[in-house]
């Protein structure tokens, strides 16, 4: 491993399901000399690609897990983590993206821009990485770079410009035109592996010439050097490479390269593109908290050095225990080191250090900042931070959503108890989105996550990965319940049994707090209730949110406030204020109009333009509101808000009104106010089951 | 929330009501001019607010934009109406109700065409029973419409009951306005426009003028000022020269 920092690279593939990305990654193995055979995604050689490396992905075709992986290309070291295309899987996106410093964002030289491209970009701008576009699939019949390239600019608003050119198209694509150079490049060989440089076709020439001259003007808005140069027509290739960097580098300017991994055409420039413009880990500002100084922002510096900071960002249970993949922000990180988990503050020794080629792992001693490996024989979670002894170091907390689905699991017998328990430990290590409990009406387990798929995927896991079958319910929505106004309480709490007896009195009111999230304000004044026992109301509030009187799901967005009340010199106690608080609450709670609410998903349909009066039928049918619409050539989409209880089933409804021709993709937006007759019925529903469950 | 809605409104719509103008009308064409970067869309998209605080639907029709893009705009001048009113507690309820009272549709790839609106504004009708009375085409300069275009989309709204607002690019450096007409390139159409407003920048402000209405071509500076802090029009004795 070179200790040039400056040679390493940390990048995501990501893209729409199907756009090839796999196959991609698997080029560019090839390539790299990590694997010596070149296999299909799906299989056919009954091997399947590499870095689909979990049985379930290489069935289903698509990338269910990250895998991370070395190669090195030129002299640098590139690490890469395969994302999951599928929406419902999101979070192994944004954790890929957190730990990278740029990204290649594979399009579908047919489909162009579809509707997860937008959902990743959307995440990728969230965390500021700056990425290169790769058009893949120009060996397919429909194939058009240019339109691709032109969605880029109109769909997703990247300032897109072309760096080279396809030489022929669909069964005739024989290479690209480089733009930079002005040369022609062709891929010959069994696999690609001898590329050849020529002249570029003359019928390609006057074209060349004018994206060579575009491309000269957008990159020139990142370098005065080149633009005097240009005016001089003394443009050099290094003046380019180094503007279009900083362009990049500025996630102002995507530049946009070309081929089919699949025929091996394109992927080794691709390659020299990822060192050439993508950053590295110096170059984008790492910022931490430091928990010593409450919580303050501090930079982190790529010293190899310096305090070693590691962050946890994905975890696998291989054959040797459980893999932790490890992002090293700062210092180094050396085998036998001792490093401290800043969650437990656990001191941890670091035992077995390697570097992932997907399945395949090679020991190492030592990772310097900027790196990306694998420890084994650690207890942690996604998500820790390991810091050498020193300031407390906490890597800034990621984004997590909420998750709004339920499903109930119940094992089939006393060993697939066993093993659904060890299998759902591991998962919600893995995952923060995929949550489990245990329902203590029905004493059933309950798994929630992010989406159907989402769930349905880790109970296939435990049927094959652990052999825990498992029988499971009816996917569940997670509702929340909110107030709607103020309202006022006053509530004495007094017990006199014999011996010492329960007083405390509290007065105040409840009201919907605008950020959605809870907040107890003390508004006592002249010690009514001693200080002591301020604590032990907020704590009976807090405790009457978990489960609303309406439908008993958790209540959410309110703020109590205590404005007076009293206290007993001997007979106040912590328990009898929680108790009148809890009393208070369910007093007021009543009065302050609580209302459902519901998960509404952000869904895009897309498909022909066609089926645009499909599209607006079945998400209305739904109770979608729908936000608008795109025309693109023959192609369609419609955005729109959709409750999530109404989105199952949708995929086959949708497949049968469109004979299959159209897609969507769903995310969690917002929740909103159920509609009354909705209410009315879940209302229904919850009095039965509360009334069936007394009778028995 | 009606009393709210209502006291939210503010747009050039609002000043032809106070004048005793019902507005346009079914069918008649507002156009909003000025030159490039001087705020024609936050007109257009503070029309669509007004329409909607009204009661009324809207359909924003633009070009080369996303829906999130122009989502945003609607958002944005939301949140600084409420916030000058002190009322920002609404806004959520009140982005549900423009929601479902707004559509937009856009065209990118070259893909505009009247016929198009046409066929969008007879899908949205079937599907989703949304017609809308107020139709807004953002960023026509793209679309390079031609008279019989203007014609077809009046007959158009016409019959559905839609007025409708375009913007209009002057250029800086064009030819001035010829006296009763209005400004190049309108002039060519203004047979057909029923009522205009020009923006004028003027000592780093910008002032609303109405140049056209109904028959009448005017020249009237409406002591109106749009904001370009917040993209809101300003009335009152902050507007006054």
């Amino acid at each position: 491993m070179s200790s040039d920092i400056h040679k390493i690279r940390n990048i995501g593939i990501s893209a729409h399901i199907d756009s090839g990305k796999t196959t991609l990654t698997e080029r560019i193995l090839f390539y790299t000399q990590r694997i010596h055979a070149i296999h299909d995604v799906k299989g056919k050689d009954g091997v399947g690609a590499t870095m689909d490396h979990m049985e379930l992905e290489r069935e289903r075709g698509i990338t269910i897990t990250s895998a991370a992986t070395h190669v090195e290309w030129n002299d640098y070291h590139i690490n890469i983590i395969d994302t999951p295309g599928h929406v419902d899987f999101t979070i192994e996106v944004e954790r890929s993206l957190q730990v990278l410093d740029g990204a290649v964002l594979v399009l579908c030289a047919v489909a162009g821009v579809q509707s997860q491209s937008i959902t990743v970009d959307r995440q990728m701008k969230r965390y500021k990485v700056p990425r290169i576009a790769f058009v893949n699939k120009c060996d397919r019949s429909g194939a058009n770079p240019q339109r691709v390239t032109r969605a880029l600019r109109d769909k997703l608003n990247h300032n897109a410009v072309l760096l080279q050119l396809p030489i022929g198209l669909e069964a005739d694509f024989e290479g690209v035109v480089d733009l930079v150079e002005m040369r022609a490049i062709y891929f010959r060989g069994d696999n690609g592996e001898k590329i050849e440089y020529g002249q570029i076709p003359a019928e390609l020439q006057a074209e060349a010439d004018q994206r060579h001259a575009e491309l000269l003007d957008a990159a020139s808005m990142f370098s005065d050097e080149l633009m005097e140069a240009a005016l001089e027509d003394n443009a050099t290739p290094e003046l380019i490479h180094e503007a279009v960097r900083k362009g990049v580098l500025s996630l102002e300017l995507t530049p946009v390269f070309m081929g089919s991994a699949y025929k091996n055409k394109g992927v080794q420039p691709m390659m020299d593109a990822v060192t050439r413009y993508l950053p590295d880990p110096t170059d984008v500002p790492i910022e931490a908290i430091d928990l010593d100084s409450d919580g303050a922002a501090v930079e982190l510096q790529s010293d190899p050095e310096a305090q070693t900071v590691a962050y946890a960002f994905k975890l696998d249970e291989g054959r040797y225990g459980q893999l932790t993949f490890l992002r090293v922000y700062q210092g180094t990180l050396r085998k036998s080191d001792t490093v401290i988990q800043t969650r437990t503050r656990k001191k941890i020794k670091i035992g077995r250090l390697v570097r992932m080629h997907a399945d395949k792992m090679e020991d190492i001693e030592a990772a310097l900042a900027g790196d990306i490996v694998g420890i084994f024989g650690i207890d942690c979670h996604t998500g820790d931070t390991f810091a050498a002894p020193g300031p407390q170091i906490n890597m800034t907390s990621m984004f997590v959503p909420e998750p709004v689905i339920s499903l109930s699991v119940n094992p089939v017998d006393s060993k697939a108890q066993d093993n659904m328990s060890k299998a759902l430990s591991r998962f919600t290590k893995e995952d923060p989105t995929f949550r489990v409990s245990l329902d203590p009406e029905s004493n059933e387990t309950i798994i929630s996550g992010m989406g159907e798929l989402h769930l349905e995927v880790y109970v296939e896991r435990m049927r094959r990965e652990y052999s825990a079958e498992v029988e499971t319910g009816a996917p569940q929505v997670a509702y929340r319940e909110a107030i709607s106004r103020r309202a006022d309480f006053d509530y004495l709490h007094k017990k006199q049994t014999g011996g010492s007896g329960q007083f405390a009195k509290v007065v105040g009111y409840i009201e919907p707090s605008t950020d959605g999230e809870y907040e107890f304000i003390d508004k006592i004044r002249g010690g009514r209730i001693p200080t002591e026992y301020i604590p032990a109301c907020d704590k009976g509030f807090r405790a009457s949110l978990d489960k609303g009187n309406l439908i008993g799901f958790p209540v959410v967005g309110l703020r109590a406030v205590l404005t007076d009340g009293n206290s007993h010199a001997v007979d106040s106690s912590d328990m009898a204020f929680m108790t009148a608080s809890r009393m208070a609450f369910r007093e007021a709670y009543k009065k302050a109009r609580p209302r459902i609410l519901e998960p509404v998903m952000r869904v895009s349909v897309e498909g022909p333009g066609e089926f645009q009066g499909a599209f607006y039928k079945s998400l209305m049918q739904r109770r979608g509101t729908v936000l608008g619409s795109t025309e693109d050539g023959g192609f369609a989409r419609v955005d729109a808000d959709v409750p999530l209880a109404e989105m199952f089933g949708y995929s086959t409804d949708l497949r049968s009104a469109t004979q299959g021709k159209a897609e969507f993709t769903m995310e969690f937006s917002k929740y909103a106010p159920a509609p009354k007759e909705v209410s009315e019925e879940l209302l229904k529903q919850y009095r039965t089951n509360v009334s069936d469950e007394e009778d028995a | 929330m009606t009393d709210l809605m209502i006291s939210l409104r503010r747009s050039p719509r609002t000043l032809l009501e106070r004048d005793g103008h019902p507005g346009p009308g079914p069918g008649k064409l507002g156009l909003v001019m000025a030159r490039a970067g001087v705020g024609k869309t936050a007109v257009l998209t503070g029309i669509g607010v007004d329409a909607m605080l009204s009661g009324q639907k809207v359909l924003h029709i633009s070009i080369e934009r996303t829906i999130d893009k122009v989502r945003e705009w609607y958002d944005e001048k939301l949140v600084e109406m409420l916030k000058q009113n002190k009322k920002l507690e609404h806004l959520s309820s009140l982005q549900l109700i423009m929601e479902r009272n707004r559509h937009i549709h856009t065209f990118i790839g070259q893909t505009f065409s009247v016929e198009r609106i046409g066929q969008t504004l007879d899908l949205l009708r079937d599907a989703m029973e949304f017609v809308p009375a107020v139709i807004i085409l953002d960023r026509m300069e793209y679309a390079q419409l031609d008279m019989p275009s203007i014609l077809e989309l009046k007959a158009k709204a016409k019959e559905i009951g839609a007025e409708l607002w375009m913007a209009c690019r002057t250029h800086r450096d064009g030819p001035a306005a010829a006296p009763g007409h209005l400004p190049p390139p309108a002039e060519s159409i203004e047979d057909h426009v029923d009522v205009a407003f020009s923006l004028v920048p003027q000592d780093a402000k910008v002032r609303l003028h109405v140049i056209k209405d109904q028959d009448e071509m005017i020249g009237k500076d409406l002591n109106i000022l749009l904001d370009p802090q917040t993209l809101l029009l300003v009335t009152g004795v902050t507007a006054k020269k």
